[in-house]
């Protein structure tokens, strides 16, 4: 440490992170000056794993890299593994899938709203988020068994079908959840205590979110129009489209109005799905080993956009897996933005791009020194 | 009889009890604010006995003697400040010309050893917690202080019992509410409860100034901060809702305020240290100047 830096190191073991990550943060006082990011902590290999296991099997272990959006991650590896079989998913199947998509979306904003407020000292919040996510987690429960892992997909479909006492039931918790997001968009966009922490915090013009290769709600939230959802719909979401959500102030207000509004869009989705959910089979017939190729599948999951590559040798198992999923893509921002704000602002820039640390888990330095 | 005020009645082994106990209402309050069941009743008492039996680590590159010795003489400056405040209602146990001030100040070495607690250590979340700590004492303190002051300078006198006979039961709250409001957050302040916790944001700094202490040190840093907050309310129960006339009197008064303390509590997401330093100068000073000049200027009319 030179004479004149002061550096308040946040991890890997600080309250402030629920997943081990380091972040050095030089302050001048109490000014941030700069930032540097060390991720890996928790590289766990599943990538090479996928290699040791058949197609089906992957689909479980794939399912646990994120222990929020869970249900996406299987989405994309079913999505790319049906492309190089040549096999389409029947359509209650594809509607199925995008109600848990959609499901999901609900419970993971609902959470970082709680994570987000809690940054900022504001638990009152937080507890209240977290106690009305409940209805979701129990709707997914009684969709699935589970609250976390749901296991709903199948290589060429989905295993659950949805009868007349789910449907209800997930309608009544809607209704109750809408009614609570007004009130959570009331108190994120006017409560004045909160804005003082939120508005003008982290800021991020349209033109860098562009050139970090912003993703997701952070990009939405700085006026980049970028949706995996609308500008390539995949599942259903050519049947049962999203809107876009918005904002262009591109500060930490803009991000929680964000995705506070995007749960509006969930509400709105599932609704229209559950009202015309088409009929017909469950599951297509897949081959037990998949033809040689390469296949690519991009999908919207609550934090961004999540790629996965997917490459046959003609076994039964992937010769490659690749993931790439958003946090990595937002991670480049947060050193960046954190830079001339206060301390205390740090770890809200942080949660703002709502991080998932195991999912993108790899060694990453991003280091200014 | 002084040895009893001191050990057991009203300082002592009844302030230590009655900090650990407002401790648990300000926690279940809050927690039921929040929707959450929050701690059963002997739960602050147990932290209390588990820290008192935990090895205390003395990090490598502090002052040992300071660092085993501000916790007590935080603790004690708590309980030296509940002698001089009609505790339980009762009269105080020590009353002489000026014991406001003594009280006030005694009031203050809690956080004042907090921030030399913080800056003896070597750790950099203790030091940010010690720089915020001070800052947050120097933003509050001038107001606090003078909101303390403006029922004193109704009355005439600085000695706490006079002034409460001098009120003869009004309430000076109605009277003069931008110092009660101002005297209550400044308490809040003092104790760093939400939204004045910045010197000790968990997501930010860890625990603050604090971060290094385990154990014994600790505990007692706890016990001096229940005690100040049931001296602190009993202070200002006393100057501006009309004195303390019995236990019930004291229970209900102090009570009431705790509920105030928590919903404030519950209710605001925490400031940024710059921001209380903006909120105390550039409102509560001024507002508490402006209403002593009101009240010294009615003294000279009249």
């Amino acid at each position: 440490m030179e004479a004149n830096k002061f550096i308040v190191p946040i991890g890997p073991q600080h309250p402030a992170l629920k997943e081990p990550g380091h972040f050095e943060f030089t302050v001048d006082g109490e000014v941030v000056t700069n930032a540097t990011i060390r991720l890996g902590y928790v590289h766990r290999g599943v990538e090479r794993g996928t290699e040791d296991r058949t197609w089906v099997q992957n689909l479980y272990l794939i399912e646990r890299i994120c222990g929020i959006c869970s249900h996406i991650h299987a989405t994309a590896y079913a999505l790319g593994v049906e492309k190089l079989a040549g096999v389409t998913a029947p359509p209650r199947a594809q509607a199925i899938r995008e109600l848990f998509c959609e499901l999901e979306r609900i419970h993971s904003h609902l959470l970082w709203v709680g994570v987000a407020a809690h940054e900022a000292g504001f638990d009152a919040l937080f507890m209240y988020s977290w106690r009305d996510r409940e209805t979701v987690m129990d709707l997914l429960e009684g969709l699935s068994g589970n609250r976390v892992h749901y296991s709903c997909n199948l290589l060429g479909g989905v295993k659950f079908d949805i009868d007349e006492a789910q449907r209800d039931a997930i309608l009544r918790g809607l209704d109750f959840l809408e009614q609570r997001t007004h009130h959570y968009l009331d108190v994120v966009t006017n409560d004045a205590a909160f804005l003082r922490r939120t508005r003008g915090v982290g800021m991020m013009t349209r033109e860098q979110a562009i050139e970090y290769g912003a993703v997701g709600p952070v990009a939405r939230a700085s006026g980049v129009a970028r949706d995996v959802r609308v500008d390539a719909p995949y599942l259903a979401y050519d049947q049962f489209p999203v809107n876009t959500i918005i904002d262009t102030a591109g500060d930490l207000e803009a991000r929680f109005a964000v995705r506070v509004r995007e749960l509006f869009e969930s509400y709105r989705v599932i609704r229209e799905i559950l009202d015309k959910l088409p009929p017909g089979e469950l599951a297509a017939k897949m081959p037990r080993k998949m033809p040689p190729g390469e296949a690519i599948s991009r999908v919207e999951a609550p934090r961004g956009e999540l790629f996965y590559f997917i490459k046959s040798n003609g076994g039964d198992k992937p010769e490659r897996v690749k993931v790439r999923t958003p946090s990595i893509c937002n991670f480049g921002s947060v050193g960046r933005l954190t830079i001339g704000h206060q301390l205390a602002d740090a770890p809200m820039i942080l949660a703002g791009i709502d991080p998932c640390f195991s999912c993108n888990d790899r060694v990453v330095v991003v280091s200014t020194k | 009889m002084s040895i009893i005020a001191l050990l057991i009645f009203p300082g002592g082994l009844f302030a230590l009890a009655c900090g650990l106990a407002y401790e648990w209402v300000d926690r279940k309050l809050i927690a039921r604010f929040q929707n959450r069941i929050g701690p059963r009743w002997f739960q602050p008492v147990a932290d209390t006995f588990k820290l008192l039996a935990k090895e205390e680590v003395v990090p490598a590159g502090v002052n040992p003697g300071l660092f085993t010795w501000l916790p007590v003489v935080a603790l004690a400056g708590a309980l030296t400040a509940a002698l001089y405040v009609p505790m339980a209602g009762l009269p105080p146990a020590f009353s002489f010309p000026g014991d406001l001030i003594v009280a006030v100040y005694l009031l203050s070495l809690l956080t004042l050893c907090t921030g030399l607690a913080g800056a003896n250590t070597l750790d950099r979340f203790s030091i940010v917690g010690a720089v915020r700590t001070l800052t947050q004492l120097f933003s509050y303190e001038a107001p606090f202080m003078l909101a303390l002051l403006s029922p004193a300078i109704v009355a005439g006198s600085w000695q706490v019992s006079e002034i409460i006979a001098q009120t003869g039961g009004q309430w000076a709250l109605i009277t003069q509410p931008v110092s009660f409001v101002v005297a209550l957050i400044g308490l809040m302040g003092k104790l760093e409860l939400p939204p004045f916790d910045a010197p000790e944001a968990e997501t930010e700094i860890v625990a603050g100034a604090l971060t290094e202490y385990s154990g014994r040190g600790y505990a007692l840093f706890r016990l001096g901060r229940g005690v100040e907050l049931v001296v602190g309310l009993t202070l200002i129960a006393a100057l501006y809702m009309g004195g303390l006339a019995n236990p019930i009197d004291f229970l209900i008064k102090t009570l009431g305020l705790l509920v105030i303390l928590a919903l404030i509590q519950t209710l605001f997401a925490r400031l940024r240290i710059d921001q209380t330093v903006g909120l105390w100068w550039r409102y509560g000073a001024l507002l508490v100047l402006a209403q002593l000049a009101v009240i010294v200027g009615a003294r000279l009319i009249v």
